[in-house]
C-alpha cells in the first residue's frame, strides 16, 4: 500500500523522513507529490527501503493554466495529479487521459456529478478521496468534508470509476498508517476493502507509467522484445 | 461497591501506540487523555466514545518522541484506532501515532510492543539548504530547526559541513 505525501518546501517534511516515517507505520511505498521538491529518489529509496515514486501535482486557478503545467509536467515525473477543487478544474481532470489522478475535487467550491465521474471511468482518470479533513479538522469543516465523500463514493461506486485513498499529509506527523486509515474509513462508512484498494492504486499507477516509460513500450498491446520464430 | 463476578467484569485490548512530535512539544498524560477523549467524541460520538472508554494507561513522552498504552473495550479495537488516528495535535502541538500493536494484558502490551526506548538524542549544527541550523538527530531523523518551525528531515537530506 502507498501513500502520496507533499514533500517539503511543499509540506514540512523531507521525501527521505516521509520515506522513513512510511517504512515504519507499514506501507509500501511513498508517492512524492513534488511541486518545488526535488529529492534524490534513488538514495531515499535505498536509504528506506521502501519505493518512492516521482510525482508532480498541479496546482493551479483555472484549466487554462492547470493545462499548460500538464503538458510540461507530464514528460518528467511517474505520475501526475491535478488538484481539483472548483467544477472547472475537475471537469479539465476528468477529461484529460494524461492525467493520472483527480485530487480534492471536494474541496473548496469544488462539487462532483455523475457526468464527471463517467468522464472519468472512461478516462481512467482516478478521483482521490482526501482523508485530510477526516483526521485533522473538526466540527462544520469535517461535517462537510464528510457529506463531500459520501456523495463522491456513492457516485464512483455507480459509475464503477477509478479511485485512490490518501490522508494528504504535509509532515511526517500527519502520516497514519494503513490500518488506521482503514479503521478511520470503516467509521466514516466506506468498505475496509475499498479504502486498501484505493491505497494499493497509487503503487499499480505508478507501475503501470513505468512500464509506459520504459524504452520497450512503444503503445498499449505493442512492445519492442526478442523476435520469436 | 462489592466487585464484579468474573464473567461480568469488562474485558479490555491494550493498544500500544507510539508517538512523535517536534522536538519542542511538552505534553503530559493528562493532555493527551484529553485529546484522546475529544477526537473519540467527535469522531464516533457520545455512543461510540461510551461503548470504546478509552483511557490512557501509561504515558511517557520526552524530548519529541513517546510511548503510551490506551486501554480500550474488547470489540471496540477498529473503532478505537480510528478515534487514535484521529488525534493530529495535543496541547496545540501535532503529533504523530501509530499503534504498534495490541495485546490482552497490560504486562504483555508493554513487554512486546514497547520494550524498546526511543534511541538516544543528539542535538548539533546541520548545514539543511545550503543553511546552518540546529539539527534534533535519533535514529538517523533529523528535526531541523528553521525560520518558519520545524522541518522532518533524515540524514540522508543533510549535506556535509565543508568548513
Amino acid at each position: 500500500m502507498y501513500e502520496a505525501v507533499h514533500a517539503h518546501p511543499d509540506g514540512s517534511a523531507t521525501a527521505a523522513r516521509f520515506a522513513a516515517t512510511a517504512a515504519r507505520t507499514g506501507y509500501d511505498g511513498v508517492v512524492i507529490r513534488a511541486r518545488d521538491a526535488t529529492p534524490d529518489y534513488d538514495a531515499v529509496r535505498e536509504a528506506s527501503g521502501i519505493d518512492v515514486v516521482d510525482a508532480a501535482e498541479v496546482v493551479a486557478p483555472d484549466p487554462e493554466r492547470a493545462s499548460g503545467a500538464v503538458g510540461g509536467l507530464r514528460p518528467e515525473h511517474t505520475l501526475l495529479s491535478v488538484r481539483g477543487g472548483t467544477d472547472r478544474l475537475n471537469r479539465f481532470a476528468v477529461e484529460h487521459e494524461r492525467v493520472d489522478v483527480l485530487t480534492r475535487p471536494m474541496a473548496d467550491d469544488g462539487d462532483v456529478n455523475h457526468v464527471l465521474t463517467n468522464c472519468a471511468a472512461e478516462n481512467g482518470v482516478r478521483i482521490e478521496f482526501d482523508f485530510g479533513p477526516v483526521l485533522r479538522s473538526t466540527g462544520g469543516e469535517r461535517v462537510r468534508a464528510l457529506r463531500g465523500l459520501r456523495k463522491l463514493r456513492e457516485l464512483v461506486a455507480d459509475a464503477d470509476a477509478p479511485f485512490v485513498v490518501s490522508a494528504n499529509p504535509a509532515s511526517h506527523l500527519e502520516l497514519r498508517a494503513p490500518r488506521e486509515l482503514v479503521a478511520v474509513g470503516e467509521v466514516v462508512g466506506f468498505d475496509p476493502e475499498t479504502v486498501r484498494a484505493g491505497l494499493r492504486e497509487w503503487g499499480a499507477l505508478a507501475e503501470r507509467n513505468r512500464h509506459r516509460q520504459s524504452e520497450s513500450f512503444i503503445g498499449p498491446g505493442v512492445e519492442r522484445g526478442r523476435r520469436d520464430g | 461497591m462489592k466487585h464484579l463476578p468474573k464473567h461480568l467484569q469488562p474485558r479490555w485490548r491494550y493498544l500500544a501506540v507510539g508517538l512523535e512530535a517536534w522536538p519542542d512539544a511538552d505534553l503530559t498524560r493528562g493532555d493527551f487523555q484529553r485529546a484522546v477523549w475529544y477526537a473519540a467524541g467527535n469522531l464516533l460520538g457520545d455512543p461510540g466514545s461510551a461503548d470504546a472508554d478509552l483511557r490512557v494507561l501509561s504515558f511517557e513522552f520526552g524530548a519529541g518522541a513517546g510511548a503510551a498504552v490506551v486501554r480500550v473495550r474488547r470489540g471496540e479495537v477498529g473503532p478505537a484506532r480510528a478515534a487514535l488516528a484521529c488525534v493530529s495535535e495535543v496541547n496545540g502541538h501535532p503529533v504523530g501515532l501509530w499503534v504498534r500493536g495490541v495485546s490482552g494484558t497490560v504486562r504483555a502490551c508493554e513487554e512486546r510492543y514497547l520494550g524498546r526506548r526511543a534511541g538516544v538524542r543528539a542535538e548539533r549544527r546541520v548545514v539543511f539548504e545550503n543553511d546552518r541550523r540546529r539539527g534534533y538527530v535519533r535514529d538517523g531523523n533529523v528535526d531541523v530547526a528553521g525560520p518558519k518551525g520545524f522541518t522532518g528531515a533524515a540524514e540522508l537530506d543533510l549535506e556535509s559541513e565543508s568548513t
